[in-house]
């Protein structure tokens, strides 16, 4: 589970900062994809991300050359999501549009989360909740995260408040942990494929960069090690077993360990034996052991922006406090965040069940699809999406995969193509971390047949 | 593993127990000591905090860093025995070094302090942090700064006053927020409107704002901001914060190092803004209280002193990329008139600076003889691809905890690349909703907020002054924000930072927190910033405890000067 990667496919990062421009040149276009894509940009100039930093002159520009590489970092970024939302399906309005498997988002229980958070508990205006607070986060939120926790990871001992920090959402954590435990230029350690805009996170400010080649490699000092459980993209769940290699490997390097248990209320095949970090009895390095986790994922709200980090560090407890004025959310928000954490009731006896049923009905159904198309998959029990290898069907060239964070339409022969989106194409996007020709076929978006 | 508990120790730089006033030689000592601790302090943060320095270098510094630790240790005994001798009146004797228990502190690559509490002032916790093995050096900078500056706001935020549960808390008059209307607050976020859970509100949106709140945004800013033009919702992005507005305007304006230029006393917070992620200097134009030939009204802003400011930065070296304004300001209170405004920004163009102009005081200007000028309500602007405008809804509005901003710029590139921060700095789907509600209903506003607002600050500004005149304490600002700026000049001999510095102490001592001068880089001592934004009850017992300190300052003062006196 751990790709050590080949010699041939390394890293590209777009970091913004001097340590990593050199990165950077006419290779831009691939910071974002693999290796695979340089021979497809040859091919097809007209895919090219827009604006070639080559072509940004600083006499136009009135940004500073950090400036200028954040904005043309974004725009490249960017361009595939414009393009969706200009053509976006519609069952009614526009049934021939795109539909988007490719972000990783729960949008099967909307209704379960509206009711939810429409009941009259969820509704509390208090003037504490409008004005200035503790910036790491409301007691009471702070105090419920730690309950919440310590119940749903399992945790042998209760978790405690002052350990928490809660943030406006995971990319937030990964922003301020890779500012304060890392200087400019350094590394994370990821195992690779990875969910891409982990790269963004540590880079806009933090400018670091991920690396998934070994440790010293090229003069880069590693500070951490970036573990995701369960897995995105591929599913995977790390036994205790393996998370105590890890975290031992981590502490003979001295690494800093970040788990982003995002999914972790999101595995829902029960025979996965899911076990959170925070469960183990003893951890090798509880000082440099930090986690993460946000309702983003596993409670389908990804746009609500609230993560928290749980970690015994108090140096770094108080430096990630000390950024949090920047990534701070609304009191309401906070509220309705611990109303909706100490509802247990609810939580075990409505939304997880049916959440899990649901997940799995999706997954069922997808799989289904792909074996009568015989595309080969990996088949886990958690998260939303699904690792698909489409190498055969692309019959070698990889032209299906335009390695470009551009969505790209393509008329992908699937039999039950009119089933599953009732519209003309179904779009695939290229995973830029992983081998070449694989791709995330996200499942659970709601149904629409 | 440290062993400190979550709320911070009192930090060495500040005296919290009562000044033994009948032990004048142990105060001197004390002091004295005090002083030198902080100065080593600072020291210690410049040693650890610079980067990219050569291992050599660095070996050297920690040295340096080790041997200033064992003097700090013998300080921090001299003045707990000093604090201690001066309520038993025992002779005391310093002891060794050698006989520290707490000198087994070990510095090597960056070791952990070995945390024992200590009852008295100690080591502070910002400087445990500097040997934290597990941060970065600008892990390090960043903690130290942010925590040293607000230990004093956190430790409100443990002990607030409450009339009831708490009548001895902490009563913050030191932070500009706006509690006068929170009824009326509570009230319109509780209608029916503002409860709406769509599904788009809960996945991941547009990360520079979702296009209803935007667009409101353009027109609630086309409407109080009297602009000549409908304004582009393309032109405006929003984030979960003001100070979040102008972090990311720093990252793309400037690179590391480089610098804006800001008239001084300034809103302090700025200086976090720039500096904790961007890296970027504030370099303050300093303005005088003298009313003189050339400074025709106390504090005035002219060109004459933002090209000296200018051409001084560009002598030293620094690369100055834009000036920043805050109008209606903070914390005069001064409201630029469309004139100088305009000088001003034939200044920037000239040297082809950005101007950033802060305007999140705009709708709390209660003087109604005054009318405000937004840069947006200017026909043509001399620079319009570097003017940015930054609102926000935490002041006008009392809703600091909703976590708001919003800049609104003609250049596409900046707008561009600020929405790059989007995803750092987002703001909750129902957050926007609500907010997009709020500034919709313009008559409730017009109608109901802003007139109430308006008199309720009016009312407290009268009150405050009226107490300020009785104690015939000068200040300034007659018209609009939620502060006034006041002298206590008289009562600090000598008049220094330092003396600033222990009357601030003194006034936390009584559990009352204000702001000092110094923190708005303010060239002279003596000035601090006292907010009266706050309900008439707690207002009047915090005025209660100001006049007791400032009493208590008085015979300090004389009983230093009868000494002086009595040495001659």
């Amino acid at each position: 589970m751990f790709t050590l990667p080949q010699k041939d496919f390394r890293a590209r990062t777009t970091c913004l900062g001097p340590a990593c421009m050199q990165d950077l040149g006419s290779s831009h276009g691939e910071d974002l994809e693999g290796e695979c894509s340089r021979k497809l940009d040859q091919k097809l100039p007209e895919l090219r991300g827009v604006g070639d930093p080559a072509m940004i002159s600083s006499d136009t520009s009135y940004l500073s050359s950090r400036g200028r590489m954040i904005k043309w970092f974004w725009d490249s970024a960017e361009e595939g999501y414009r393009t969706y939302h200009m053509d976006e399906y519609d069952e009614d309005k526009n049934p021939s549009g795109i539909i988007n498997l490719g972000t990783s988002e729960n949008k099967l229980c909307f209704d379960l989360l509206s009711w939810r958070l429409s009941q009259s508990d969820m509704q509390r205006v208090e003037p504490s909740l409008l004005q200035y607070a503790d910036w790491r986060g409301h007691l009471f939120l702070r105090e419920e995260v730690a309950k919440f926790l310590s119940f749903y990871c399992k945790s042998p001992v209760p978790l405690r408040p002052e350990n928490v920090v809660v943030l406006n959402g995971g990319a937030s954590l990964f922003s301020a942990l890779a500012t304060v435990l890392c200087e400019a230029g350094e590394a994370f350690l990821i195992p690779t494929p990875y969910y891409g805009a982990i790269t963004q996170h540590v880079c806009l400010y933090g400018n670091i960069r991920l690396a998934y080649v070994y440790l010293d490699s090229e003069g880069v000092k590693v500070k951490g090690l970036i573990l995701i459980s369960p897995q995105n993209p591929l599913g995977d769940v790390y036994s205790p077993e393996e998370l105590q290699e890890y975290l031992v490997f981590a502490k003979r390097h001295r690494l800093h360990v970040i788990v982003d248990e995002v999914y972790m209320l999101s595995v829902f095949e029960k025979s996965v034996g899911y076990r959170s970090v925070l469960s183990l009895e003893r951890l090798p390095d509880p000082q440099r052991t930090h986690v993460m986790w946000a309702t983003s994922k596993d409670f389908g709200m990804s746009g609500l922006r609230f993560g928290t980090l749980y970690t015994e560090n108090r140096d770094v407890a108080t430096a990630v406090a000390s950024l949090c004025r920047y990534h701070g959310l609304s009191g309401l928000v906070q509220y309705q965040m611990a109303q909706l954490l100490r509802d247990r009731d609810w939580i075990n006896q409505v939304y997880l069940p049916e959440n899990h049923a649901r997940l799995k009905a999706a997954h069922t159904y997808v799989s289904e699809e792909l074996r009568a198309l015989g595309i080969p998959f990996l088949s886990r029990g958690a998260g939303f999406f699904i690792w698909v290898d489409l190498r055969k069907g692309c019959r070698g060239s990889g032209r299906c995969l335009q390695a470009n964070p551009k969505w790209q339409k393509t008329p992908v022969p699937l039999r039950a193509r009119s089933q599953v989106t009732n519209a003309g194409e179904l779009v695939i996007v290229s995973w830029p971390e992983g081998p070449a020709a694989t791709v995330d076929l996200g499942h659970s978006g709601a149904a629409e047949d | 593993m440290s062993h400190r508990s979550d709320t911070l120790p009192v930090p060495s730089g500040q005296r919290r127990g009562r000044v033994p006033r009948d032990h004048s030689i142990y105060t001197q000592l004390l002091e004295i000591t005090l002083h030198l601790q902080q100065a080593m302090t600072e020291h210690f943060v410049q040693l650890t905090s610079r980067q990219g320095r050569s291992l050599e270098e660095r070996r050297h510094a920690e040295a340096i860093c080790e041997h200033e630790a064992l003097l700090s240790r013998l300080i921090c005994q001299t003045i707990n025995l000093l604090q201690s001798g001066a309520a038993s009146g025992l002779e005391l004797q310093v002891p060794l070094p050698s006989e520290d228990s707490r000198g087994d502190v070990r510095y090597g690559q960056r070791a952990q302090l070995s945390g024992q509490p200590d009852p008295v002032p100690q080591l502070s916790d910002p400087e445990a942090a500097f040997v934290s093995r597990d941060l970065s050096n600008r892990g390090i900078d960043i903690s130290v700064f942010y925590q040293s500056s607000f230990q004093d706001y956190n430790a409100y935020q443990k002990d607030k006053y409450h009339k009831d549960k708490n009548t001895l808390g902490f009563i913050n008059l030191g932070t500009s927020e706006n509690k006068l209307c929170m009824d009326l607050m509570t009230e319109r976020l509780q209608e029916s409107d503002m409860n709406c859970i769509e599904d788009t509100l809960l996945q991941y949106p547009d990360w520079r704002g979702q296009p209803f709140l935007r667009e409101e945004v353009a027109r609630f800013l086309t409407y109080y901001c009297r602009a000549p033009t409908r304004l582009d919702p393309e032109n405006v992005v929003v984030l979960n914060g003001c100070c979040s507005v102008f972090s990311a305007l720093a990252m793309v304006l400037c690179d590391p190092g480089e610098a804006f230029l800001v008239p001084a006393p300034f809103y302090g917070g700025f200086a976090f803004s720039s500096r904790l992620y961007a890296k970027v200097e504030l370099i303050p134009v300093h303005l005088e209280s003298e009313v003189t030939v050339t400074n025709t009204h106390p504090f005035q802003l002219t060109v004459d002193k933002l090209e000296e400011a200018l051409l001084e930065a560009r002598l030293e070296g620094k690369k100055v990329r834009g000036l920043v304004l805050i109008n209606p300001q903070n914390p005069l209170g001064d409201i630029y008139s469309p004139g100088s405004l305009m000088k001003y920004l034939e200044f920037a163009k000239r040297y082809n600076l950005h101007v950033i102009i802060d305007e999140i005081y705009m709708l709390s200007v209660f003087d109604e003889s005054i009318t405000f000028h937004s840069v947006l309500s200017m026909k043509s602007l001399p620079d319009s691809n570097r003017t940015h405008v930054i609102w926000g809804t935490s002041k006008d509005f009392g809703i600091s905890g909703f976590r708001f901003g919003a800049l609104y710029t003609h250049n596409k590139e900046v707008a561009s690349a600020v929405s790059a921060f989007g995803y750092l700095h987002s703001i909750s789907g129902i957050t926007q909703h609500k907010l997009c509600q709020l500034l919709q209903n313009t008559e409730w506003i017009d109608k109901v907020y802003l007139p109430t607002n308006c008199y309720r600050l009016r009312e407290a500004h009268k009150y405050i002054t009226a107490e300020l005149k009785a104690l015939e304490i000068p200040f300034h600002n007659r018209s609009s924000g939620l502060y006034v700026w006041i002298n206590l000049k008289k009562y600090l001999d000598p008049c220094t930072f330092e003396e600033e510095r222990l009357l601030y102490c003194r006034f936390l001592d009584n559990k009352l927190l204000l702001s000092r001068g110094k923190t708005y880089m303010c060239k002279e001592p003596g000035w601090f910033c006292l907010i009266f934004a706050d309900e008439l009850p707690r207002l009047k017992l915090a005025m209660r405890r100001f006049c007791d300190v400032l009493q208590e300052q008085k015979e300090a003062l004389i009983v230093k000067q009868l000494e002086d006196v009595m040495r001659e």
